[in-house]
């Protein structure tokens, strides 16, 4: 397997993911300090991209980097293959991100209607954890939260921070379709869907905001190190924020 | 140039070379299963590779042509044909309106790619044409082709494509006598694969099973991923793995032991161990497996299968300007 991996000094481990990609190792489990560096680290590659660079996955601990096999073999980087050439740039590379201390990470607040139609579960995990919806609500909406990684499907944000006292299991039966912007809670997680589609988590509220719209730019709201926080609003707010958004009710 | 779908068949979708730029957002690919023929039927009419085209799964499907076509089909799911009469794979077809084309079921593979002179004209979204039928989004309103639907193709030819169409263009169905060979890309039951980081998480007689016995495709397999039977793979180091990014190619072990091979609409991350990672130039031959197919996995390193992959691009180059001097020199 020493062949998968690129043999230098620094402390980070790249490894083949396929002929267009690499990922980087950052470290072993979740935390804070791991975190910080793919975001860092992230924020430098895309901001300094070889030749050839297409895009970055983020993920716990680590940070892979899709790339055009031609245009890196065709690039002027150390090495005889594109793997080494990529090993290269992304070691340089690290070694420079020491001389970056700390980046802004973006904050975002998310406005989330709780319970009534657009949280069907409300009920359910407030009498599974021996609280009241209000209290549901406080601690739901006052924890900060750090977006992890993008995945599972589009737009979609794995999230931790969230008060275990929170915590409920799936529902046993799915839903057939869980309206895009639902805010659900599964196990200690809590995340948005971007999509309607199926899903068993505890529904406890929606956001007006499109977490994921073709229209953008960038269609995903959220991006892997942003910190997120959680503002209660009533149901007419919620019409109100629709509205300005795309000038049509959603229902 | 247009056609009306009569008969839509299993899973008819517009597709390109997909949108590998949008995976940080956690969006799939996507993209024809089968890349290589996509190419290759792309290249027979003179567009560039990227451009739009209709993926087919098997045989079934059938469409009219509304008005004259300059087309060419690659892949192994489908022979097309008019009145019974078989058209040739990989070359330029002039079609004339009022033609009904059948496709016919080819046992070779389960992929077929039609494309026209210009592309197929959907719209771009995230840079490209390619059907994301999980979100909705993209190809022919984020959707399989249905019958009834009338596809066009886009105003803007390449002047090769410009100069095939004057070459052909004739009041009955004319092509020319040769065809790009594929025969360099032959379907095999071999599929080269590379280590993947989680390779070593599981035990000696698993790692021997993978890379000695037979493996059969299974037949629930979609543009997701394809699960395939054989020997069960059981763990020595039994951590769970934080999920982190898959690709196309990657082959996971699920919690039973049993293999799934993640094709093109396949998620970004993942939980699952990967065992190995598909060599790009055999996903070709993964694309066009049909159910119950027999496969062996046969190990490569990480530099083989890059030097496979350069090897194949090489070669298409070549074929570019093969096809060009075929046309605009005459």
């Amino acid at each position: 397997m020493i062949s998968l991996q690129s043999a230098t000094n620094s402390d980070i481990l790249i490894y083949f993911l396929s002929e267009e990609a690499v990922s980087v190792v950052f470290g072993q489990d979740i935390n804070e300090a791991t975190f910080k560096r793919i975001s860092e680290f992230n924020a430098l590659l895309t901001c300094n991209p070889f030749i050839g660079f297409r895009t970055t996955v983020v993920a716990y601990t680590t940070l892979s980097v899709f790339y055009s096999p031609i245009e890196v073999m065709q690039s002027v980087l150390p090495g005889s293959t594109g793997f080494e050439k990529i090993s290269a740039y992304l070691d340089l590379l690290n070694a420079e991100a020491t001389k970056y201390y700390s980046l802004k990470q973006r904050r975002i607040e998310i406005p989330i209607c709780y319970g009534g139609i657009f949280g069907p579960d409300l009920q359910e995990i407030a009498t599974f954890n021996r609280l009241s919806a209000e209290e549901v609500i406080h601690l739901h909406s006052s924890a900060v939260y750090k977006v992890y990684m993008i995945g599972f499907v589009p737009g979609f944000a794995y999230m931790g921070g969230m008060d275990e006292r929170l915590a409920t299991p799936r529902k046993a039966q799915p839903r057939q379709a869980v309206h895009a912007g639902s805010v659900g809670i599964a196990g200690k997680q809590t995340g948005i869907y971007p999509l309607s589609i199926p899903g068993g988590w505890q529904i406890l509220g929606r956001t007006p905001i499109h977490l994921f719209d073709i229209n953008r730019m960038r269609p995903s709201f959220l991006e892997a190190g942003d910190e997120v926080r959680f503002k209660a609003i009533d149901e007419q707010r919620y019409y109100e924020l629709s509205n300005l958004k795309d000038g049509h009710q959603d229902h | 140039m247009a056609i009306r779908i009569i008969r839509a068949g299993v899973l008819t979708t517009v597709q390109d070379l997909g949108r590998p730029m949008f995976r940080g957002q956690a969006v799939p690919t996507s993209g024809a299963m089968d890349q290589l023929s996509a190419r290759l039927a792309n290249k027979a009419v003179g567009n560039p590779d990227g451009s739009a085209l209709i993926e087919f799964n098997y045989g079934g499907a059938s469409f009219f042509v509304e008005c004259d076509l300059l087309i060419a089909y690659s892949g192994y799911g489908a022979i097309f044909t008019v009145n019974g009469v078989d058209l040739p794979c990989n070359r330029p077809l002039f079609i004339p309106a009022g033609t009904s084309i059948t496709l016919k079921e080819n046992l070779q593979g389960s992929r077929s790619y039609l494309a026209v002179a210009g592309g197929w004209k959907v719209t771009e979204i995230m840079g490209s044409r390619s059907t994301y039928l999980s979100g909705g989004f993209g190809g022919f309103e984020g959707r399989a082709l249905e019958a009834n639907d009338l596809l066009i193709n886009e105003a803007g030819m390449s002047p090769l494509s410009k100069s095939i169409l004057e070459h052909l263009k004739s009041s009955e169905i004319n092509f020319p006598k040769w065809s790009i060979s594929d025969s360099r890309f032959v379907l095999k039951n071999e599929v080269r694969v590379v280590p993947a980081q989680e390779f070593l998480w599981f035990d000696a007689i698993s790692i021997i099973s993978l890379l000695t016995k037979p493996f059969v495709v299974n037949a629930q397999g979609n543009r997701m991923g394809i699960p395939i039977d054989g020997p069960l793979m059981s763990r020595r180091k039994t951590d769970e793995l934080l999920s982190t990014a898959v690709t196309m190619g990657t082959i996971q072990v699920t919690g039973n032991g049993n293999l799934v091979l993640l094709m093109a609409d396949a998620q970004t991350t993942g939980g699952y161990p990967r065992i190995a990672q598909v060599a790009s130039v055999d996903l070709v031959a993964c694309a066009q497996m049909r159910p119950n197919k027999e496969i062996f996995f046969k190990e490569i390193s990480s530099d083989e299968a890059e030097e496979l992959y350069l090897e194949r691009e090489m070669h298409l180059k070549q074929l570019d300007a093969t096809i060009a001097y075929k046309f605009m020199i005459e």
